[in-house]
């Protein structure tokens, strides 16, 4: 490859990053003061954590699930590039020299920015779709648990898949109905920038589980605007990624590929594994590795006297900050009504969105305040599990 | 016509078996491919007249995969 050549492929890279960067700061600072329903800062903080969900994980599963739309459509290209430089006559003589001859592939990452852009645009629609649906219903703690187990699974499937574990996990894979794959090579075939653009639309119908649980958050927004700012944010977030490691495998070829998969696996499992925690969280049950692991730190129970406070006079006090619930173990008298108060001071996190659910109890709390909850009698030596909405964030009430 | 299943051992994700039935435009006489990733196979239907077997196979290497017949069904 020339030196020319070379330059003009950075450049591309650079400039197509640029874009990708510039575009975050349009979503992060212009579309949502703009688009906001009801909390600015709230909202803000959603676009955020969307974003930093698309740049850190969302990118890697998304390639996993629709890496391979995204090669179809580079298939074409590098086809063409490949019989537009490859010699017509191969002299068995000359052969070892023809091949060292490396086929240029300047346009390489144009078709992968095409791809990314009608991503972009057909997430962005189905946001508001979301959104928009979203304002006719509302997802209920349970409904929402269920569907991240489900999507955990998923993930979790997907990267046993990935490692070829058993072949009963190659039906985690999603494959596209034949009748759309057909129509796309119909469609598409000649055409150089069709392709990449009608495939990049089409990943809507393949979403990753990380893009799954990301659309039930834009139907929970209950807003057109803010399902799709949302949705906007997270999928720009996973394009950096998506850009870099599909243009670097398709430069450096298949065994950095296989390489990447194996990093994708592994991210994806860790992943589905955080996803069906959050899912058994938010159910309230006892399985979930966040309270089984402070049941057993729990199990000498007068070990930690100061992170437990007990409520003799019918009162507790549960501290909601951005980075989850102090303390995280109550203590209180069993067979008593109880008052729980939680206190919220700038509070903009998920941990807002509380959630009993063995008393089917959820509230948005206010940013800055404090809001009670009444707890009827339980018997000693229950618990009752609380956890934000995303079942990030935990904690629980022994009953004695 | 003559219904062939192959067996591709080295399909890795459904992209594959999206790559294996591009095949239907560019191999002549064959008059559909039916490929699962599910499945690890690849069922082409083709004129024996126009095609063999062996082209099927090359055909399918060519791609970066090796393919194994495994079962006729004459028509």
């Amino acid at each position: 490859m020339s030196k020319n050549q070379t330059k003009s492929i950075d450049l591309v890279v650079v400039v197509m990053i640029g874009i990708v960067f510039l575009a975050i700061a349009i979503a992060l600072f212009i579309v949502p003061s703009e688009t906001v329903p009801t909390n600015t800062s709230s909202a803000m903080s959603q676009m955020m954590v969307a974003f930093i969900t698309g740049i850190t994980t969302g990118g890697l599963s998304c390639l996993a699930v629709q890496g391979g739309l995204l090669a179809s459509s580079l298939a074409h290209q590098i086809e063409q590039d490949y019989i537009a430089h490859a010699p017509t006559i191969h002299p068995k003589k000359h052969a070892k020299k023809i091949e060292a001859v490396p086929v240029p592939r300047v346009n390489s990452a144009l078709p992968i920015f095409l791809f990314l852009v009608a991503k972009l645009v057909a997430y962005t629609l189905l946001g508001a779709l979301l959104g928009w649906l979203g304002s006719f219903l509302t997802l209920s703690p349970v409904t929402r648990a269920l569907l991240m187990i489900a999507i955990g699974i998923f993930m979790i499937g997907n990267a046993l898949r990935m490692f070829n574990v058993h072949p009963i996990f190659r039906y985690f894979s999603i494959e596209p109905p034949k009748f759309i794959t057909r129509y796309i090579r119909k469609t598409a075939k000649g055409t150089d920038t069709a392709m990449p653009i009608f495939l990049g639309l089409l990943t809507v119908f393949i979403p990753c589980g990380v893009t799954q649980a990301m659309m039930a958050t834009a139907l929970g927004t209950g807003s057109a605007m803010f399902g799709a700012a949302l949705m906007f944010a997270f999928t720009l977030g996973t394009s950096p990624v998506f850009f870099v490691i599909a243009y670097l495998t398709t430069e450096l070829g298949a065994r950095l590929e296989k390489f990447f998969m194996r990093f994708v696996a592994i991210v994806v499992l860790i992943l589905g594994l955080v996803t069906l925690d959050g899912g058994l969280n938010l159910m309230g049950s006892p399985l979930s590795l966040q309270n089984l692991t402070r049941s057993w730190s729990t199990q000498p129970s007068d070990s930690v006297p100061a992170a437990a406070p007990s409520a003799s006079d019918g009162s507790l006090i549960l501290n909601v900050e951005n980075n989850g619930y102090f303390p995280a173990i109550l203590r209180a008298p069993a067979g008593k009504n109880l008052t729980l108060n939680l206190i919220t001071d700038k509070t903009y996190s998920c941990s807002r969105d509380f959630v009993i659910p063995a008393l089917n109890y959820y509230q948005l709390l206010p940013a800055s305040g404090t809001v009670q909850v009444t707890i009827p009698p339980q018997a000693a030596g229950s618990k009752l599990f609380f956890t934000c909405s995303m079942g990030m964030y935990t904690g629980q009430i022994v009953f004695e | 016509m003559i219904k062939q299943t192959f067996k591709v051992e080295d399909m890795t994700c459904s992209n594959c078996a999206m790559k294996l039935e591009s095949l239907e435009d560019t191999l002549e006489g064959v008059k559909e491919i039916n490929a699962s990733y599910h499945k690890l196979t690849m069922i082409v239907e083709y004129d024996e007249s126009k095609l063999t077997e062996e082209q099927i196979i090359a055909a399918v290497k060519k791609k970066g995969y090796m393919a194994a017949a495994i079962w006729a069904d004459n028509t």
